[in-house]
């Protein structure tokens, strides 16, 4: 679990990388720099993903398997797995894909 | 009754779709509580995060003088869409029955501020100022030009809005005018554009409706994380890539498009719908 | 029919306005672990107040008992959750004495991590709203009823 939370920190411009509990929204693991408060985080990513499931159900684009909440001064980049998401707190000019990549081979591997 | 015969008719076709919103008042209207009741309750079951059902539940809860669990639907309704004048004028409605003219009065402001054009509103709060009873909610039903019922406040809530506009004006010219872009307002309420899901089933009204919370938390993670303002959300969906994005701070655009298309030229599409609906609502 | 939020000390109201509205809680009371509510978000009735003040306080008595059997620090937060509706339960220290807040949410709308996120918010407001120098206020059992019945107006805006 964190050996892929450490290679999703590696990646230049991500600044913590976090399993959260997808239903409770509570932090499971986590690597963070200073200054992040991770059941902040955890909470948040938990509650949007909820609400973004819910509307990708209804516009019937089926649920996500990625998604990038884009801010001025930061993104939080997220892949749910099975009760679980998988999230990133990045520098707004991160390598998205280079993210999107580790993120994704943190679920498909299982933690 | 032949309206409630055609309408029970389209739910049983297709037991997802909103027309349980319609059948219900409709059946409210009639004075047919248990049937209406059912109905609300079934469509609720299967759109719980849907204001609009909730104010449904509650009017009719209110028809039956179950003023408690009426209130607690209304409350419901503006927890999930603050912005909802249908649940804040029921509030209101109920706050006077019970002789609490102040929070009567808050609640209509707030729906004033959101529909600064309803001159029912003002005449709703006008009728409570001079402490005129406010009618019945069933009769109200009858006139819904009283303010101070939740039926009139229904309607607007209810109103098909996006339908009077055409998708192509807003978005013309831009690739996919016609299909996958949904222009919305705060409230969830739709400006333009139009959804279909992958059977051909109209989504419009409920993915606004679900997308005013979306856009709300968005707002609030960035600025608790201290991320700043938020730009844009972009997904992938097992079978659709959407993106989200702001034109102007009171409204929202959806962009759907296949799962074929990746997030980074979705995002560029999104940037010229962006453009093109800011321009469209500056001039409205 | 529910006022949304109400409160007997004023000092609690809008820390417990935030609370509800950023928690998305849907039944919230502070109390004194000895039961008394200082406020009160989402009941309609007084009778559900009195009984679930009296079952968090007698909550809060029996983990506290616990914990001191178990020569720890009394226990921060208490939490259960059911397939719809969670509770969560916690104490902190102010200067009007200790307080509890009970908050009852539901699992469509918000979730644990939501409700722990913004009870810290909630107890630190309400940490620094507390008026200061305050002697917790002993209630006499001649002046139990009226006092109860005053607080119980207040609650429900009377």
């Amino acid at each position: 679990m964190s050996q892929a939370l450490d290679m999703i920190t590696r990646v230049r411009g991500v600044r913590g990388a976090m399993l959260v509990s997808a239903e409770d929204g509570i932090v499971v693991a986590e690597q963070l720099m200073e200054g992040i408060k991770g059941p902040a985080v955890a909470a948040l990513a938990a509650s949007l993903a909820g609400r973004l499931r819910r509307a990708m159900d209804a516009a019937g684009t089926g649920a996500a398997a990625f998604w990038h909440l884009q801010a001025e001064q930061g993104a939080l980049l997220v892949v749910p797995g099975a009760g679980i998401l998988v999230v990133a707190v990045a520098e707004p000019d991160v390598n998205i894909g280079l993210v999107r990549l580790e993120l994704l081979r943190a679920v498909e591997a299982g933690l | 009754m032949d309206d409630i015969r055609a309408l029970s008719a389209q739910l049983a076709q297709d037991p997802q779709s909103l027309v349980f919103l319609r059948l219900g008042e409709a059946l409210r209207r009639k004075g047919q509580l248990e049937a209406a009741l059912r109905v609300a309750m079934n469509g609720l079951e299967r759109h719980p995060h849907l204001a609009d059902a909730h104010d449904l539940y509650a009017r009719i809860l209110t028809d039956k003088h179950d003023y408690e669990r009426g209130f607690d639907e209304w409350d419901m309704a503006v927890r999930i869409a603050p912005h909802h004048t249908g649940a804040l004028k029921g509030l209101a409605f109920l706050y006077f029955k019970v002789g609490d003219i102040e929070q009567a009065e808050a609640h209509l402001a707030a729906a004033k501020r959101v529909e600064p054009d309803d001159p029912s509103i003002e005449q709703a709060i006008a009728m409570m100022r001079k402490g005129a009873s406010p009618p019945e909610p069933s009769a109200a039903a009858a006139d819904s030009s009283t303010a101070a019922s939740p039926t009139a406040a229904s309607s607007t809530a209810q109103a098909p809005q996006g339908s009077g506009l055409d998708e192509a004006r807003v978005f013309a010219g831009l690739e996919g005018a016609n299909e996958g872009l949904l222009l919305i307002d705060g409230a969830g309420r739709v400006l333009g554009g139009a959804l279909k899901d992958r059977a051909g089933t109209d989504v419009t009204d409920t993915v606004a409706a679900y997308l005013a919370g979306v856009s709300q938390e968005a707002a609030r993670t960035a600025k608790l994380l201290g991320l700043g303002a938020w730009t844009g959300l972009s997904a992938e969906g097992q079978q659709g890539n959407v993106h989200l994005a702001h034109p102007t701070s009171g409204a929202l655009l959806l962009v759907v498009r296949e799962r074929g298309m990746p997030l980074g030229r979705l995002a560029i599409l999104a940037q010229r719908a962006t453009l093109m609906a800011r321009r469209w609502l500056e001039q409205q | 029919m529910s006022p949304q939020t109400r409160a007997v000390e004023s000092w609690t109201l809008q820390p417990l306005t935030d609370f509800v509205r950023e928690a998305s809680a849907r039944l919230v009371l502070v109390l004194t672990p000895s039961g008394q509510v200082l406020a009160q978000s989402g009941f309609s009735r007084a009778v559900d107040v009195m009984s679930a003040a009296a079952l968090a306080a007698a909550i809060v008595a029996s983990t506290s008992e616990l914990a001191r059997q178990l020569r720890q620090p009394p226990f921060a937060a208490l939490s259960h959750q059911g397939p719809k509706t969670g509770f969560f339960l916690a104490t902190f220290v102010t200067e009007r004495g200790t307080l509890a807040v009970l908050a009852v949410y539901d699992l469509d709308v918000s979730s644990l991590g939501l409700v722990q996120l913004f009870y810290e918010q909630l107890a630190g407001d309400l940490k620094a709203a507390s008026p200061k120098g305050a002697v917790p206020k002993q209630v006499l059992a001649a002046d139990f009823e009226r006092e109860l019945t005053d607080s119980l107006n207040t609650l429900f805006g009377r």
